[in-house]
C-alpha cells in the first residue's frame, strides 16, 4: 500500500530539458498520506521509546519512581529552562503507563544490551527509507544530472521533495548513453550506462531500481534526443525492437 | 550501398562513398572538416558526369517509347534518391561546418547577485560563442556605444591591481564584449545579436529576450567569493597530490605484494578490461559542440566574476556619468580628523616595518634554514641503505618512519607557504592554489592534532598511571590469563561428564598451564596511531526549470560525509581487508601467526600529502629569498576620475556629462 512498482514519470519544462523520475512512490492520495502520516507517528514513537529506554537504564536502574523534577507540579516562568523542561518531559514520559513499561523492559536487560538496542532502533526509525526515487535530469548542451533520494524522506507527507544526493555529468565528458545487460540471480537486467570519458568505471542510471527494459529505452530514446537531436526528442515510447541497443545513432547533426 | 545504374560507374561510385563516408566518419563528425568537402568533390564530378553520360547512352538506345520496364524504374529511383542523399549530406555538411552550432538554443549564464536597479543599463560579459553568453556586469546610465569603445580600448580595466592579460586568459577569450541592454524600451534599436534584459525588482529571474534565439536557457549562478576562497568546479578537489604515485608504487613493489593486494590489483585490471570494452560499444563518436566544450572556460568565467565586476564597475566613472553625491562639509571634517589619526597611525608602523621587521624576518628564514640543513641530515640517514634492495631504517622502526614523516611534512612547509605567498601577487579568482592552501593548513593542523592529542593523553596517563596500569592488568589477567587457565583445569577434570585419559590431560593441561604462567609473565601490548584528514569543496550542480526559456540554477553542494573522510574509510577499509578476511580466520583456527598490517600500508595515506622528491636545502634557500617584499602601502596617488561629480574637480573636467547632487 505504501509502496508500488517503481513507475517513470517524464517532466520536460522546456524542449532542452528533461526530468527522468523513476520511483516507488504512488501518487499522494488521501490514503497515502494517512497511511504516511501513520509511519511518521510509528517512528516518532519509536525513537521515544528508544530515549526513555536509555534513560531508565542509565539514570534509574531501579526502577524506582524518582521524584518529579518541578515538585509542584506546574511550571512557572522562573524556572523554565530548557534542560530542566526537557527533563521534565522526560520523566512525565517515564512515569506514564507505557513509560513504564517500556522501563521495566530496559531494567531487565543489561545496560548495554539497552544502549545497542535503542541506538538501533533510533537509527531505523529516523533513516529508514520507504521510498526510492531516482531522477536523470537531462540539460542540452549542460549535461546530465543524477539524483537519488537520501534520509527519511518525511518531507514527502506535505507533497514536498527529498533529499537528495546528486552527481552531475558535464556534456562534454559523455561519451556515449547505452543499454547494457546484467545478469542477477537468475534473470537478465537491461540498464541504462553513461560511458564518461577519463573515468574507470562507466555510470549506471538508476542504480538502485534498475527498471524494466520498457522503461529504460524510454529514457534511454528521451535522453538522448533531448541531449544531441536538434528538434528536441523523438518521445516514440514503442517500437522498441531488438536494435534499439546501441550504435544505429547517428550524430544529430545529420538531420539538419 | 546499392549498385549503380550503369554498369560502367559502378567503380566510381564506390570510390566516391568510400571517400564520402571516410571523410564523413573521421573529420566531418569530428569537427574537423572545417574545409569544405574537396577531397570527393573531384570523384563526385567524375561519377555524376559518368551516370549522365549512361544515363543519355541508355535513353538513346531505348528510343523515346522508353517502356522498358518497372523494375528499371525502381533502380533508377533508388539511384537518384542515394544520389540526392549524398548530396544534400555534402551541401549540409559544408553548410555546418560555416555555422557549426546554430541551433537557436540560447544560453545565459546569469549572476543572481548583482546589484539590480531600475536604471537603464548595459550588459557587459563574455560571449563564449554567438548563442552563448555570461554576464559580467551590469553598466548603468552609460552609452552602449561608449562602453564598447572603451572596452576596446581597455578603459574599463584601468586600474587593475594585477596583470590584465591574465584575466583573458584564463577565461579563453580575448575581450569582454558588451552583451545587450537591460531596462531599455523595445523602441531603441539594437544590435539583433544583442540581448534584452528586464530586471523585475522582485524576483530573482530576469526576462531575456535576444532577436537571434528561438529558445532561452538562462542559467543563475551565485558568484563565489574569491576573497573566501570559493570557487565552481567541475570535479571535487582532490588534495591527494598527484605527482607522486608513481615513485610510491615502487616502493611498495619492493617490500613485496601480499596476496590480497595482487588480487585486488587483478580485479581492478579486469575491470578496466571489461569497461574499456564497453567503451568500444559506441559506434559514432560524437563531436561536441562548441557549446559543450565551452563548459570548462564559463566555470573559469564564474570564477572570475566577482573581480571582474568590482574592476568594471570601479571604472564605470571613466566613460559614464553615474550620480554620485559629493562629500558634505562635515563628511569633509570627519575625513580629514580621520587622515591626521591615521598619518601617525602610518608613521608608526612604517618605523616598524622599515626596522623592526626585516630583522625577525632575517632572524626567522636563518633559523628556518638551519633547521632545514639538521633535517637534511637526519633524513639522509634515516633513507640511507646499504644496499639498493636494503631496507632502510625508516623501513624497520616505526619511530623511525615517524620521525621521518614529521621532518618530511617541515621540510614541505615553508615551500608550500612560498606557493601560497606568491597567490596574493596574482588575482584571486586564480583558483589553482586552493587545494595547497587547504593542504597546507590541514598538515599543520594535523601536526597540532597530534600535539593535542597526544599531550592531553599522555598527560591522563601520567596523572592516572596506576590506575590505567592496575586496569589494563586486570583486563588482560581476567581474559588472557584466568579464563583460559580456569578452562583448562577443567578440561583436565571430568569435562561435561566425559572420562578422559586423565594422565594425558594432566601433563597437557599442566604443559599449557605453563605456558599461560609464562605468557602471563611478560605480556606486551603495542599501541600504534594513524591520522587523516578530511576535506570540503563546492560542486555544482544545475536544479530548477521554467517553461518556455529554462531556467536553470546552479547550487554549490556540500561535500557528502562520505567523500569528506574519504580517506578515513579508504583506511578503515585497508584495515578491514586485512583482518576480516577468510584468511585471518583460518591463521585463528589453525593457530597460525596472524601477519599483522603492513606499517606502510597505513602511512601511504599520510605520505600521499607530500611530495614524492621533497626540496633540496638551496633550493628553498632561493624561495625563501624569492619573496616579495611586502607590499608598502603607498599612498594611493589620486588619479583624477573623470566626471564622477566630485567638486575637487571642474564639473565637466574630461567633457562628460556630469550631474552632482549636493
Amino acid at each position: 500500500m505504501l509502496t508500488t512498482t517503481p513507475y517513470l514519470t517524464i517532466r520536460r519544462p522546456s524542449p532542452t530539458t528533461a526530468e527522468f523520475t523513476l520511483t516507488t512512490c504512488p501518487p499522494l492520495t488521501l490514503r497515502l498520506r494517512a497511511a504516511l502520516f501513520g509511519v511518521l507517528c510509528l517512528r516518532f514513537i519509536a525513537v521515544l521509546s528508544a530515549i526513555i529506554g536509555i534513560y531508565s537504564a542509565f539514570f534509574h536502574p531501579s526502577g524506582l519512581l524518582p521524584p518529579p523534577i518541578f515538585p509542584s507540579g506546574r511550571i512557572t516562568l522562573l524556572d523554565f529552562e530548557l534542560n530542566n523542561f526537557l527533563l521534565h518531559i522526560l520523566h512525565l514520559l517515564y512515569v506514564s503507563a507505557p513509560g513504564q513499561s517500556i522501563a521495566s523492559l530496559a531494567t531487565s536487560l543489561p545496560p548495554y544490551a539497552v544502549l545497542a538496542l535503542s541506538a538501533i532502533t533510533a537509527y531505523i526509525a529516523l533513516f529508514a527509507r520507504i521510498h526510492t526515487t531516482e531522477s536523470l535530469l537531462v540539460l542540452r548542451g549542460l549535461g546530465i544530472q543524477m539524483s537519488s533520494n537520501v534520509g527519511g524522506g518525511y518531507f514527502r507527507l506535505g507533497g514536498g521533495t527529498y533529499m537528495k544526493r546528486t552527481r552531475f555529468i558535464p556534456t562534454e565528458k559523455i561519451q556515449d548513453i547505452l543499454i547494457n545487460e546484467a545478469f542477477k540471480g537468475f534473470e537478465v537486467r537491461y540498464y541504462l550506462v553513461i560511458v564518461v570519458e577519463g573515468e574507470e568505471d562507466v555510470v549506471v542510471c538508476f542504480p538502485r531500481l534498475l527498471p524494466r527494459r520498457k522503461i529504460v529505452e524510454r529514457v534511454w530514446r528521451g535522453a538522448r534526443g533531448c541531449l544531441y537531436e536538434k528538434d528536441g526528442p523523438v518521445m516514440s515510447a514503442g517500437a522498441g525492437g531488438g536494435s534499439t541497443h546501441n550504435g544505429n545513432w547517428r550524430g544529430g547533426n545529420e538531420k539538419g | 550501398m546499392s549498385q549503380s545504374l550503369a554498369k560502367e560507374c559502378n567503380e566510381l561510385k564506390e570510390r566516391y562513398d568510400t571517400c564520402f563516408l571516410k571523410w564523413y566518419s573521421e573529420k566531418y563528425l569530428r569537427g574537423t572538416g572545417t574545409e569544405q568537402n574537396n577531397e570527393c568533390s573531384e570523384l563526385f564530378k567524375q561519377y555524376s558526369s559518368c551516370l549522365q553520360g549512361a544515363w543519355h547512352r541508355q535513353a538513346a538506345g531505348r528510343g523515346p517509347g522508353r517502356t522498358q520496364g518497372q523494375r528499371l524504374d525502381i533502380h533508377e529511383q533508388e539511384e537518384i534518391t542515394d544520389l540526392l542523399r549524398a548530396l544534400s549530406d555534402w551541401l549540409l555538411a559544408s553548410e555546418l561546418s560555416v555555422m557549426p552550432e546554430d541551433d537557436g538554443l540560447m544560453r545565459v549564464f546569469w549572476p543572481t547577485d548583482l546589484p539590480r536597479s531600475d536604471c537603464r543599463g548595459v550588459v557587459v560579459g563574455w560571449r563564449n560563442s554567438a548563442l552563448d553568453v555570461l554576464v559580467v556586469a551590469v553598466l548603468e546610465e552609460v552609452e552602449p556605444r561608449r562602453v564598447e569603445s572603451a572596452l576596446k580600448l581597455g578603459n574599463l580595466l584601468r586600474n587593475a591591481p594585477h596583470p590584465v592579460s591574465r584575466i583573458y586568459e584564463q577565461c579563453g577569450k580575448s575581450s569582454i564584449s558588451v552583451l545587450g541592454v537591460s531596462n531599455t524600451p523595445d523602441t531603441v534599436e539594437v544590435d539583433s545579436s544583442w540581448i534584452r534584459v528586464t530586471i523585475p525588482p522582485k524576483q530573482r529571474v530576469p526576462s531575456v529576450t535576444c532577436a537571434r534565439a528561438s529558445s532561452i536557457q538562462i542559467i543563475l549562478f551565485e558568484r563565489p567569493l574569491p576573497g573566501r576562497m570559493q570557487y565552481m568546479s567541475l570535479d571535487p578537489i582532490a588534495l591527494a597530490l598527484g605527482d607522486k604515485h608513481d615513485g610510491f608504487r615502487q616502493d611498495f613493489a619492493d617490500s613485496g605484494e601480499e596476496d590480497d593486494e595482487k588480487r585486488e590489483r587483478l580485479n581492478k585490471e579486469a575491470k578496466r578490461k571489461l569497461v574499456e570494452k564497453l567503451k568500444q560499444h559506441s559506434v559514432v563518436k560524437r563531436i561536441p559542440s562548441p557549446k559543450e566544450r565551452a563548459l570548462p572556460t564559463i566555470i573559469n568565467q564564474i570564477n572570475w566574476a566577482w573581480e571582474l565586476e568590482k574592476l568594471l564597475q570601479q571604472n564605470v566613472s571613466r566613460i559614464g556619468t553615474r550620480p554620485k553625491r559629493a562629500l558634505s562639509v562635515s563628511e569633509r571634517v570627519v575625513e580629514s580628523a580621520t587622515t591626521a589619526r591615521d598619518m601617525i597611525l602610518v608613521w608608526l608602523w612604517d618605523m616598524i616595518t622599515i626596522y623592526v621587521l626585516p630583522v625577525i624576518k632575517k632572524l626567522f628564514v636563518l633559523g628556518l634554514m638551519a633547521h632545514r640543513v639538521v633535517a637534511e641530515m637526519l633524513l639522509r640517514i634515516l633513507e640511507w641503505r646499504l644496499r639498493p634492495r636494503y631496507a632502510a631504517l625508516k623501513d624497520i622502526s616505526a619511530t623511525a618512519q615517524q620521525v621521518e614523516i614529521r621532518l618530511q611534512q617541515f621540510c614541505y612547509w615553508p615551500m608550500q607557504y612560498v606557493t601560497l605567498r606568491l597567490r596574493k601577487n596574482d588575482w584571486a579568482s586564480v583558483t589553482t592554489s586552493h587545494p595547497d592552501y587547504i593542504r597546507f593548513y590541514n598538515s599543520l593542523w594535523l601536526v597540532a592534532n597530534d600535539v593535542i592529542i597526544g599531550m592531553a593523553f599522555g598527560s591522563y596517563i601520567i596523572d592516572n598511571a596506576d590506575w590505567v596500569a592496575n586496569e589494563i592488568s586486570r583486563l588482560l589477567t581476567t581474559y588472557t590469563v584466568e579464563a583460559l587457565q580456569s578452562s583448562i583445569s577443567w578440561l583436565m577434570g571430568w569435562p561435561a561428564g566425559l572420562k578422559l585419559n586423565t594422565e594425558l590431560a594432566a601433563f597437557l593441561g599442566d604443559l599449557f598451564l605453563w605456558v599461560i604462567e609464562y605468557w602471563a609473565s611478560g605480556i606486551r601490548y603495542e599501541l600504534r596511531d594513524t591520522q587523516d584528514i578530511g576535506t570540503t569543496c563546492n560542486d555544482n550542480n544545475p536544479l530548477r526549470q521554467h517553461p518556455s526559456t529554462s531556467v536553470i540554477a546552479l547550487h554549490p553542494i556540500p561535500l557528502d560525509f562520505k567523500s569528506m573522510f574519504y580517506q578515513y574509510f579508504q583506511m578503515g577499509n585497508r584495515i578491514r581487508k586485512h583482518y576480516l578476511s577468510p584468511r585471518v580466520a583460518m591463521c585463528l583456527l589453525m593457530g597460525k601467526f596472524v601477519p599483522p598490517l603492513n606499517r606502510k600500508n597505513l602511512y601511504s595515506l599520510q605520505y600521499s600529502m607530500l611530495p614524492a622528491k621533497r626540496a633540496g636545502v638551496m633550493e628553498m634557500w632561493d624561495a625563501l629569498n624569492s619573496l616579495p617584499a611586502s607590499k608598502r602601502k603607498s599612498m594611493p596617488v589620486q588619479v583624477p576620475i573623470l566626471a564622477n561629480g566630485r567638486n575637487r574637480f571642474p564639473s565637466n573636467y574630461g567633457g562628460g556629462r556630469s550631474r552632482s547632487y549636493g
